[in-house]
């Protein structure tokens, strides 16, 4: 097996509050490999963006992160400007919001061209033209043209790939996408997703896409992470999570999906009762217990990591429900 | 954008219009003007004469046409205590306030757009708070005191400046301290609170991503569109500079038109005042349009509107 891309150990992100210390990221480990495609799964407040922008060394002042590996291709990230000479060059990113992710106040060329012409330089123009090919690529017509253009001038699904264009100008190696396809209709949606497993089997690029939406991620996925109150629930290839869920908590969220031909007309989707619990303090046990049909006493105790191969759970039951 | 500046100039000839309207009434709701112009004890023969020499005999509406007329062609009138030319007076003395706000601008806008970036990127801390401090004392202090304080210092102590007349650059120098400090704190504060929202906007947060230089991602992404509103307050603080500094003018003995104001409004001399409320009016409109103009070309998205 070769060396992961990014490897992740034991990553924490704490967020100093006035009621105490928020542990938004408690611990989670996980690897990527160069080409494939990984799927941080989780409802909101799970974490999971934290993630992304603790990976990319770009969390809030009040947030810190700790780890005991993280690394990218080799080199330490957790070591002082690490993160940030690779940012931009060899992973980008993008966001949910195509709406606000571009600066109002100039063109989509500029935009485009000053993180190349800082990290790679060369001259304006050839950053020019590298720029309308990428706008190209990512099916966006009359390309010379929309480079003069300003964001307001272009509709939500148009900006998510200008904002795609824009992360790979580099030729990065990982691509995180945070819930980059949330904020768009479901046509357009459907548009993004193909554009990047496209992409990436072109320019073998990994990314680590997160969602909350695991219909999603069943249609891209090759290896999923459920989280789960800042926490790693469940980890396994996309076949292993949906075929053999292990998790109550991942057996909820599938539950969750409305399946063409299955689900009924007019039938309730599956719902799962209760609230996130508090990010503040300790936790002892398993987080989701308050919320699982199948919680028992044990369970408030600290709970083992189960699995086999790629396939891996945190719960004290042996196999899936 | 020509035709955003097109529509803009329509708008500020309107209201252009609108204000002379409203400066030619001032003179005619200040009472008889042939009866003030005839002086005390003036016989009705005299004054009918004087209401005939000066055509205010016929109809209100061709009488503010032909003032309009005149005051177009630079024409305001005679002052009634100079005795001398309204335009004259006043562009005697627009040079000294247009030199005193202008100097009094640039301190401001050089103190409080580096401090409020510094206030912002460090908010909350020791920082933000020591800025904080010193922008309040420039809204605290009255300009005056500071004003007799600086001359205290620099003119009397060290003879650095001269405490007052008009005569060199040097003379401007502590009026326009005073006043730059005055205006400071409204500058810096929005400073600061525009730069603390374009800091946390998710533009930012995708130029950051791409790995820019956190000086780029400053002074590019976030000043440019924390500036927006400062255009607009510049105009306001420029207008307010230009009729208001009366203080600070007649502590340093500086001849301007906040001085001229208060002496035309103290003597009662109509046309005057007139012409420097129309021409103040009229430098609110062309200042409002100039920063209309700037905000478009800082914003792309007004330029649609």
């Amino acid at each position: 097996m070769t060396a992961p891309l990014l490897s992740v150990r034991d990553l924490r992100v704490d967020l100093k509050t006035r009621i105490g210390t928020l542990h938004a990221v408690r611990g989670i480990s996980f690897d990527v490999a160069r080409g494939e495609t990984l799927c941080i799964v989780g409802e909101s407040g799970c974490g999971k963006s934290m993630t992304s922008l603790a990976l990319m060394d770009l969390l809030p002042r009040v947030a810190k992160r700790s780890a005991s590996g993280l690394t990218f291709d080799g080199q330490d990230m957790m070591r002082p400007r690490v993160a940030e000479k690779l940012r931009g060059r060899r992973m980008a990113m993008i966001f949910q919001e195509p709406m606000t992710a571009l600066n109002p106040a100039f063109t989509i060329g500029d935009q485009m061209v000053e993180a190349y012409l800082f990290h790679v330089g060369g001259s304006r123009a050839a950053a020019v033209d590298r720029a309308a090919q990428m706008l190209e690529k990512v099916g966006i017509g009359s390309a010379r043209s929309r480079l003069g253009q300003y964001p307001h001038q272009l509709s939500g699904g148009l900006r998510q790939r200008v904002m795609i264009a824009m992360a790979l100008m580099t030729e990065p190696e990982l691509l995180i996408a945070d819930e980059p396809t949330t904020a768009l209709d479901v046509t357009i949606q459907a548009q993004i997703l193909r554009l990047l497993k496209d992409l990436q089997r072109e320019l073998g690029l990994a990314i680590i896409f997160i969602t909350h939406d695991l219909g999603l991620v069943s249609r891209i996925a090759d290896r999923v992470v459920v989280m789960y109150a800042g926490a790693v629930v469940e980890e396994g290839s996309a076949a292993e999570i949906f075929e053999a869920p292990a998790h109550p908590y991942t057996c909820a969220l599938i539950d969750c999906i409305p399946q063409p031909g299955k689900t009924e007309r007019g039938a309730h989707l599956g719902t799962i009762p209760g609230v996130v619990p508090s990010l503040i303090g300790r936790q002892e046990g398993c987080a989701f217990r308050d919320r699982c049909a199948l919680s028992e006493a044990v369970c408030a105790r600290p709970v083992p990591v189960r699995g086999h191969g790629s396939h891996h759970w945190a719960c004290i039951r042996e196999v899936a429900a | 954008m020509l035709i955003y500046i097109l529509k803009r100039l329509g708008l500020a000839l309107i209201v252009a219009l609108t204000v002379s309207v409203i400066a030619f009434a001032l003179l005619r709701a200040s009472g008889d003007i042939a009866t003030a112009l005839a002086g005390e004890g003036a016989t009705p023969e005299s004054i009918a004469v004087i209401r005939q020499t000066y055509g205010l005999d016929r109809p209100i509406p061709v009488q503010y046409l032909s003032w309009l007329w005149d005051v177009a062609r630079g024409d305001f009138g005679q002052s009634y205590f100079f005795r001398t030319d309204v335009a004259g007076l006043i562009f005697g003395k627009i040079g000294n306030t247009l030199i005193l706000g202008a100097a009094s601008l640039a301190i401001a806008l050089a103190l409080s757009i580096p401090l409020g970036v510094l206030a912002a990127i460090y908010s909350g801390s020791i920082i933000d708070r020591a800025v904080t401090m010193f922008s309040l004392m420039g809204q605290a202090l009255p300009s005056f005191f500071l004003a007799l304080a600086l001359i205290m210092v620099f003119a009397i102590n060290l003879r650095m400046f001269p405490a007052s007349g008009a005569d060199s650059w040097r003379n401007f120098v502590l009026p326009a301290l005073t006043l730059g400090y005055y205006i400071t704190p409204p500058f810096m504060r929005l400073v600061r609170a525009g730069m603390i929202d374009a800091l946390n906007t998710d533009y930012v947060r995708t130029a950051r991503a791409k790995g820019l230089p956190a000086r780029r991602v400053v002074f590019k992404h976030a000043l440019r569109n924390a500036l927006v509103p400062v255009v607009g307050l510049v105009a306001v603080q420029l207008g307010l500079l230009m009729g208001g500094s009366v203080v600070v003018e007649s502590i340093f003995a500086l001849d301007g038109l906040g001085y001229l104001a208060y002496q035309s409004i103290s003597y009662r001399d109509f046309p005057v005042l007139q012409g420097v409320v129309l021409l103040l009016s009229l430098a609110y409109v062309v200042l409002t349009l100039l920063s209309d103009i700037i905000n478009a070309w800082l914003d792309p998205r007004l330029r649609a509107a």
